[in-house]
């Protein structure tokens, strides 16, 4: 039976009901029709539905709704300032980081994620953030790439 | 070759990005509809079995489920793209695990799964055939009774009633040419399934409205193709039926099938509601449209002096238990096979075979990765035996410019010997193999080795349409049918736009047709879109600037011929400029242009890529960790540098799964390998150090501007040379892709002491 409960998502308190068994992921998309988080293979090893959950990058699929309850979780649409795009989204759109673009929101956000905790990240740390997020169209050099400029450019405006 | 464009050939953003990057971009899972239900099928248990009974009482029952379907409920028209030998859900036998046997739609997905459980369905079990060369053994069980009576068969008689399609290419006479050898080399090689590995499963949802018109959402690349299958499927005209546009979520290949597009249909029209059904990846890993597995035999004849004679490669393609998701009347399989080699005689004999297994459709360059990685392992296998360079030997035997291909085309402009030349100044395949520091102190016994392989493919060809209007305000918009795949072509054609009107490529708005709105497209895919879709915006843009042009002269006296756009602006030598707006304004309306492109296949085009792979091997263990990939591709003018580039590294990242991990593995028919975690396809600590060296040919190509093509080319030589670099390091002969630790150990030991 469908049990209330209560996530600030992006910045905003939601409260819905969910089953106990629903995903985190089938809440975001099915009950607050946030249908930015992708599913993918729904068994936590794509990372297409990776979201913000108290600041950690986890795989939306393999949390329960429940188990967010009273938690703040950030998903790829509460980026943007209005029209402003997040410098990670920025810098995935300049440098050819997207392609069919359904990885890209979980991968924006495994890099979100990263760059709250390590701002200055080296490569190596960036490719072992990414680890866990399937991409079959870039083979990931551009993805890398524009990691490590919006990790700059937000050095640099930090600084400015 | 000219580069005084403005937007071609600048590596411009993806116009297109915004909406990817935030969520907005809307794909077929996301939509929503008033009433929507959840569709699900049970799917056959067996590889091979008799429906004796399905009792779907107790799904019809429980509540919230709106509607059950089997074979009995809907028509037994037989579905397919060029072949039509798949029931759209099995009725009396099922042919593979994974074949649909009944459909619920209910009004969530966990009551259609619910449901699902509560059919019953008694089957009797037939025997089964799981390898294709035991399919065309005499003692085979016969998979298709009924083939001849099939519709979009192919004509040509057949050797086994298994083998549903056969073709054979080849010039002179190989008998001949193997008498002239010194050596005869014969080689068999085996490769598995591919699965494409789109993040976004097949995703459908149908409506069928109050006229009784079919409504569909689809990721779908290839809707007007999908239109005529569904027709031929549920019996509406083609008219009656209107495929949408939405966004695709990565197809190489496997999104140009039906799946459960009849099946959604069925289901709404059975309850009067719009039903979505989306494949979870276990039914994708399962049962959606992998690369066909091949067991290929290679024989070659050379003379000592290392001169090929003759090449004779008899090519098995394993389809499947139905041909549907195969566009081609008879087969293309394995038409490079032979490899881009000077021969007076050759000869491939493909078949594709039925078996008890998965259909097998479309992936990136269908049929080339695996007839490559036999012909160029073959090459270097045979190259050393005679002692050359396999380098050395490739030289010695490639088709120079002017000279007749292996299959007697003359390719004009063949830049085959400068870019494998380029692919080894590149990648330095003749300096000093060195074991890198970190390998060689983690105790294993590593040897470094280096391998070449390269292949040619066409540019694709098709018809293609598009429309583009100029508005009062100067907005220019773009129609085309082709959806967004994407590989980057909604921006490429925005800079086609762009150049020929003079506006930004980012203020082009670009808006998707649907089936509706033109006449025919035949889709994305072929390495076609950059050729048909762009020279089919670059014609719409022409149409459009010259009533321009001729709309200035008309109202300022201007000569036609020196109209010249740019900057959004309108301008004639020696008078005042006026805006793209102004100027449409004054035609009292929209200034529109549309252009229809088609076009054949060009045999005597190609494009030729080569690549070389560095690899260290352990001895002990079998691993093989790759270094370096270096890919040379000869190309005309690219339109769009970072789309271009896009390509070639997502292209070889397949091929180095393909290469070194990707198979789906089976046991009796059922495929074992269900979820990413045990089909396991690159992530990013696969991906070595990747280097690419474009090679410019003089000619181009037939896309706008002089364009070649990209999406296919970089795929198919990465699994040989890694192959083959594999044998340069240790000397183990790796016939059978992937190439696993396992497999490369069996090779150590196997070798003669």
């Amino acid at each position: 039976m469908k049990k209330p409960l209560q996530i600030t998502v992006n910045g905003e308190i939601r409260q819905f009901f969910a089953e106990p068994y629903c995903s985190l992921l089938d809440a975001l998309r099915d009950e607050l029709l946030l249908t930015g988080t992708k599913k993918g293979c729904d068994e936590g090893d794509c990372g297409a539905c990776t979201v913000l959950l108290n600041g950690q990058a986890v795989t939306s699929c393999l949390v329960l709704a429940h188990s967010a309850h009273d938690s703040q979780v950030t998903t790829v649409e509460g980026l943007a300032d209005h029209q402003k795009l997040h410098p990670v989204q920025q810098a995935f759109v300049d440098h050819g980081g997207l392609q069919c673009g359904f990885c890209t929101p979980g991968l924006i956000m495994s890099a979100v994620g990263l760059l709250q905790e390590n701002p200055n990240p080296t490569e190596e740390e960036v490719r072992f953030a990414i680890g866990g997020n399937l991409c079959r169209c870039t083979g990931y050099n551009k993805v890398v790439e524009a990691i490590l400029a919006a990790a700059q450019a937000m050095q640099n405006k930090l600084k400015a | 070759m000219t580069t005084s464009y403005q937007t071609i050939g600048q590596p411009v953003s993806r116009a297109e990005g915004p909406d990817k990057v935030t969520g907005a971009a809307l794909y077929t899972a996301d939509l929503n509809l008033p009433g929507l239900l959840a569709g699900k099928c049970l799917r056959s248990p067996y590889p091979h079995a008799r429906i004796k009974s399905i009792d779907a009482s107790a799904a019809r029952r429980l509540p919230g489920v709106r509607a059950v379907l089997t074979g009995q409920d809907i028509p037994e028209n037989l579905v397919g793209r060029m072949l039509r030998d798949f029931p759209m859900l099995a009725k009396d036998v099922v042919r593979f695990v994974g074949q649909k046997v009944a459909a619920v739609a209910a009004d969530d997905l966990d009551i259609a799964q619910h449901a699902l459980n509560l059919i019953e369905v008694d089957y009797e079990e037939l025997p089964a055939v799981f390898d294709p060369v035991e399919a065309l053994e005499a003692y085979a069980p016969v998979l298709h009774p009924n083939f001849m009576k099939y519709a979009g068969r192919a004509d040509d008689p057949q050797e086994h009633p298994n083998a549903m399609a056969r073709a054979t290419w080849g010039i002179g006479n190989v008998a001949e040419g193997f008498a002239q050898a010194d050596y005869i080399f014969e080689h068999t090689f085996r490769t598995p399934h591919q699965h494409q590995g789109y993040i976004e499963p097949h995703a459908v949802i149908a409506q069928v409205d109050g006229q009784g018109r079919l409504q569909m959402w689809v990721n779908c690349k290839t809707p007007f193709l999908l239109r005529r299958q569904l027709s031929e499927g549920i019996g509406l005209p083609q008219d009656r039926i209107r495929i949408n546009p939405i966004n695709i979520g990565g197809d190489f290949g496997g999104k140009g099938s039906f799946m459960d597009s009849h099946v959604a249909y069925w289901l709404s029209k059975a309850t009067g509601r719009p039903v979505r059904m989306v494949m979870n990846y276990i039914e994708e890993l399962m049962a959606a449209n992998p690369r066909h597995p091949a067991v290929m035999t290679f024989k070659t004849g050379v003379k000592r002096d290392g001169t090929i004679t003759a090449r004779h490669a008899r090519l098995i393609f394993d389809s499947g238990a139905y041909g549907a998701f195969r566009p081609q009347k008879g087969i293309t399989y394995g038409i490079g096979a032979i490899g881009p080699y000077r021969m007076e005689h050759s000869q491939i004999d493909s078949y594709l075979v039925y078996t008890n297994k998965v259909p097998c459709g479309n992936m990136r360059a269908p049929g080339a990765p695996q007839s490559t990685f036999a012909s160029e392992c073959q090459i270097d296998l045979i190259a050393r035996e005679l002692g050359m360079d396999p380098y050395q030997f490739r030289l010695h035997n490639l088709v120079r410019d002017g000279e007749e291909s292996p299959l007697g085309h003359h390719w004009r402009n063949f830049m085959g010997k400068p870019t494998l030349d380029a692919a080894v100044r590149e990648a330095g395949y003749q300096a000093p193999k060195m074991t890198p520091p970190d390998l060689a102190a983690d105790g294993g016994d590593w040897k470094v080795g280096r391998g070449i392989a390269v292949c040619e493919r066409h540019v694709g060809a098709g018809s293609s349409t598009a429309k583009i209007s100029v508005d009062g305000q100067g907005q220019v918009t773009l129609y085309t049918p082709l959806q967004d795949t994407g590989a980057g072509f909604y921006t490429m054609l925005r800079q086609v736009v762009s150049e020929e009107l003079g506006v930004p490529y980012n203020e082009v708005s670009l808006v998707p047709w649907s089936t509706d709105d033109a006449r025919f497209d035949s889709g994305v895919g072929g390495s076609r879109v950059t050729h048909v879709g762009g020279q089919a915006v670059y014609g719409a843009a022409r149409a459009v600037r010259a009533k321009l042009a001729a709309l200035a002269a008309d109202l300022y006296g201007w000569p036609e011929s020196q109209v010249v756009f740019k900057e959004s602006m309108v301008a004639a030598a020696g008078h005042q400029a006026v805006s793209l707006g102004a100027l449409a304004a004054r035609s009292g309306g929209l200034v529109e242009g549309d252009f229809t492109y088609d076009s054949e296949r060009d045999e005597d085009l190609t494009c030729f890529t080569a690549q070389v792979a560095e690899v260290a091997v352990d001895r002990e263990t079998g691993q093989v960790k790759v270094l370096n990939f270096t890919t040379a591709q000869d190309v005309g003018t690219v339109l769009n540098p970072q789309a271009h580039q896009g390509q070639i590294d997502g292209g070889v990242m397949q091929g180095l799964g393909y290469a070194l991990l990707e198979e789906l593995k089976h046991e009796d028919g059922r495929i074992s390998t269900l979820t990413f975690g045990e089909y396991k396809m690159p992530t990013i600590a696969d991906i070595p150090p990747l280097r690419t060296v474009l090679v410019q040919s003089q000619s181009g190509g037939p896309s706008p501007y002089g364009g070649k093509a990209i999406g296919e080319q970089p795929i198919s030589a990465v699994a040989p040379a890694i192959a083959n670099a594999v044998l340069d390091a240790v000397g183990a002969s790796v016939t059978q892709l992937p190439i696993t630790a396992e497999r490369v150990l069996q090779a150590l030991r196997s070798q003669p002491a």
